[in-house]
């Protein structure tokens, strides 16, 4: 009994794992976070996963976000990437417009640029 | 390096101040046994979290936002339902202490004894995986230099460090200071880890007033710096948060709060006429 519901949380963490992780062949966007800038290889993409490689080259942690085109609602987010750091950020995205964010020091509402998924 | 290191020492601290008080708990209740198995479901949620991280990392496959975000939101849940149960067995245990034998006073029957391991197992597997991509995403970069491995790895031992500290000083309080502050100490970090949750679900869209703040102290507090980390790291409360957050904080800091302190005052007041069957268990 004991062993069994010990065992109950890591299948569940192992079952949701699988559920979310994006199949081969999705695309790769680079971003590159700096103290004062933000720099993505591309501004548009076309549906599905979308994996962004963001490398920070500030000297400050940052975060970096795909926000709806009404820049409140989080699309996908990944934090704590520390100077020096890589960090990657799986989305499924649908068609439509977006915003890419750095957020150099984890405050404000980070360095913004358009971002457009294509259907 | 220091951005790093503290990153390391924020994720750290909480799993090692609630450990540090699952042990402490253990020890002081005379359930010495018990601990080989609290250790084992630490190790347990290392070695996922670690193996997990480093697929996620190396592999072919990441894990999507949505996902890492429902991982995260239910093991806080469960996290802060077992960590409200301990805090008012603590308080029933005060209360049974004064009046029982050593022996008899085991509250924590064989369920108890399961809810310590389960409850050390998720205090650490609550930000394990993120930790583990962090520090993985660090060895990964050790190309271009050992410094954020090595400050993220420190961060991580000094938090630890801090849990041992901790313990040791749990060690020399009074039975009834321990229960006190131990079970005030645990009703703060769960408050902080509710009110994280419901910022997470605010950021998932499920809730809403992400925008709706209650305060922003950011610009004297800086996010990231020395004093927001141990905040952060301790407490789990950030320099920006939402009405929600703040409302959902204090409602359960004053309701578990009247609880504690009530079952605490009758511990401390009149000689109750029985243990109640519920808390004690008749052997």
């Amino acid at each position: 009994m004991r062993r069994l519901a010990l065992l109950a949380v890591p299948v569940m963490l192992a079952g949701a794992g699988c559920t979310g992780t994006s199949g081969a062949g999705g695309q790769d966007i680079q971003v590159t976070s700096r103290d004062d800038a933000c720099e993505v290889s591309t501004a548009q993409a076309s549906s599905g996963s979308l994996t962004f490689s963001v490398k920070n080259s500030g000297t400050k942690p940052t975060e970096f976000y795909l926000l709806a085109d009404d820049g409140q609602r989080i699309v996908g987010e990944v934090e704590d990437i520390g100077p020096g750091l890589t960090r990657d950020l799986v989305v499924d995205a649908a068609p439509g417009d977006y915003l890419t964010s750095c957020k150099p020091g984890m405050t404000g509402d980070g360095i913004r640029a358009e971002f457009t998924v294509t259907g | 390096m220091f951005g790093n290191f503290l990153i390391g020492l924020r994720e750290g601290l909480e799993a090692a101040i609630v450990v540090s008080i699952i042990v402490g708990y253990a020890v002081r209740t005379g359930r010495r046994e018990l601990l080989p198995r609290i250790w084992a479901g630490v190790g347990l949620a290392i070695g996922l979290s670690v193996t997990l991280g480093a697929i996620l990392t190396f592999g072919s496959r990441g894990l999507s936002f949505q996902a890492q975000e429902a991982i995260g939101g239910i093991l806080s849940i469960l996290a802060v339902a077992l960590v409200t149960t301990m805090i008012l067995w603590m308080a029933a245990n005060a209360r049974t202490l004064r009046h029982r034998l050593h022996n008899e006073v085991d509250v924590a029957t064989d369920r108890g004894g399961l809810a310590l391991v389960l409850m050390a197992f998720l205090a650490v597997a609550r930000e394990g995986l993120e930790t583990a991509l962090f520090l993985w995403s660090a060895v990964q970069a050790a190309g271009g230099g050992w410094a954020p491995v090595i400050g993220a790895a420190a961060g991580l031992a000094v938090a630890v460090g801090i849990g041992r500290l901790l313990y040791a000083g749990t060690l020399r309080m009074n039975l009834s200071t321990f229960f006190t502050w131990t079970g005030a100490a645990l009703i703060l970090v769960a408050a902080g880890v509710l009110a994280y949750g419901v910022h997470d679900l605010q950021e998932a869209g499920l809730l809403p007033g992400l925008d709706n703040l209650a305060f922003d102290v950011s610009s004297v507090l800086v996010p990231g710096g020395v004093l927001a980390t141990l905040i952060k790291g301790t407490l789990n409360l950030s320099p920006t948060m939402t009405w929600l957050e703040v409302t959902v904080w204090t409602v359960y800091v004053a309701t578990v709060g009247f609880f504690f302190h009530r079952t605490l005052r009758r511990a401390n007041g009149r000689e109750p006429a029985q243990v109640p069957a519920a808390v004690g268990g008749h052997r």
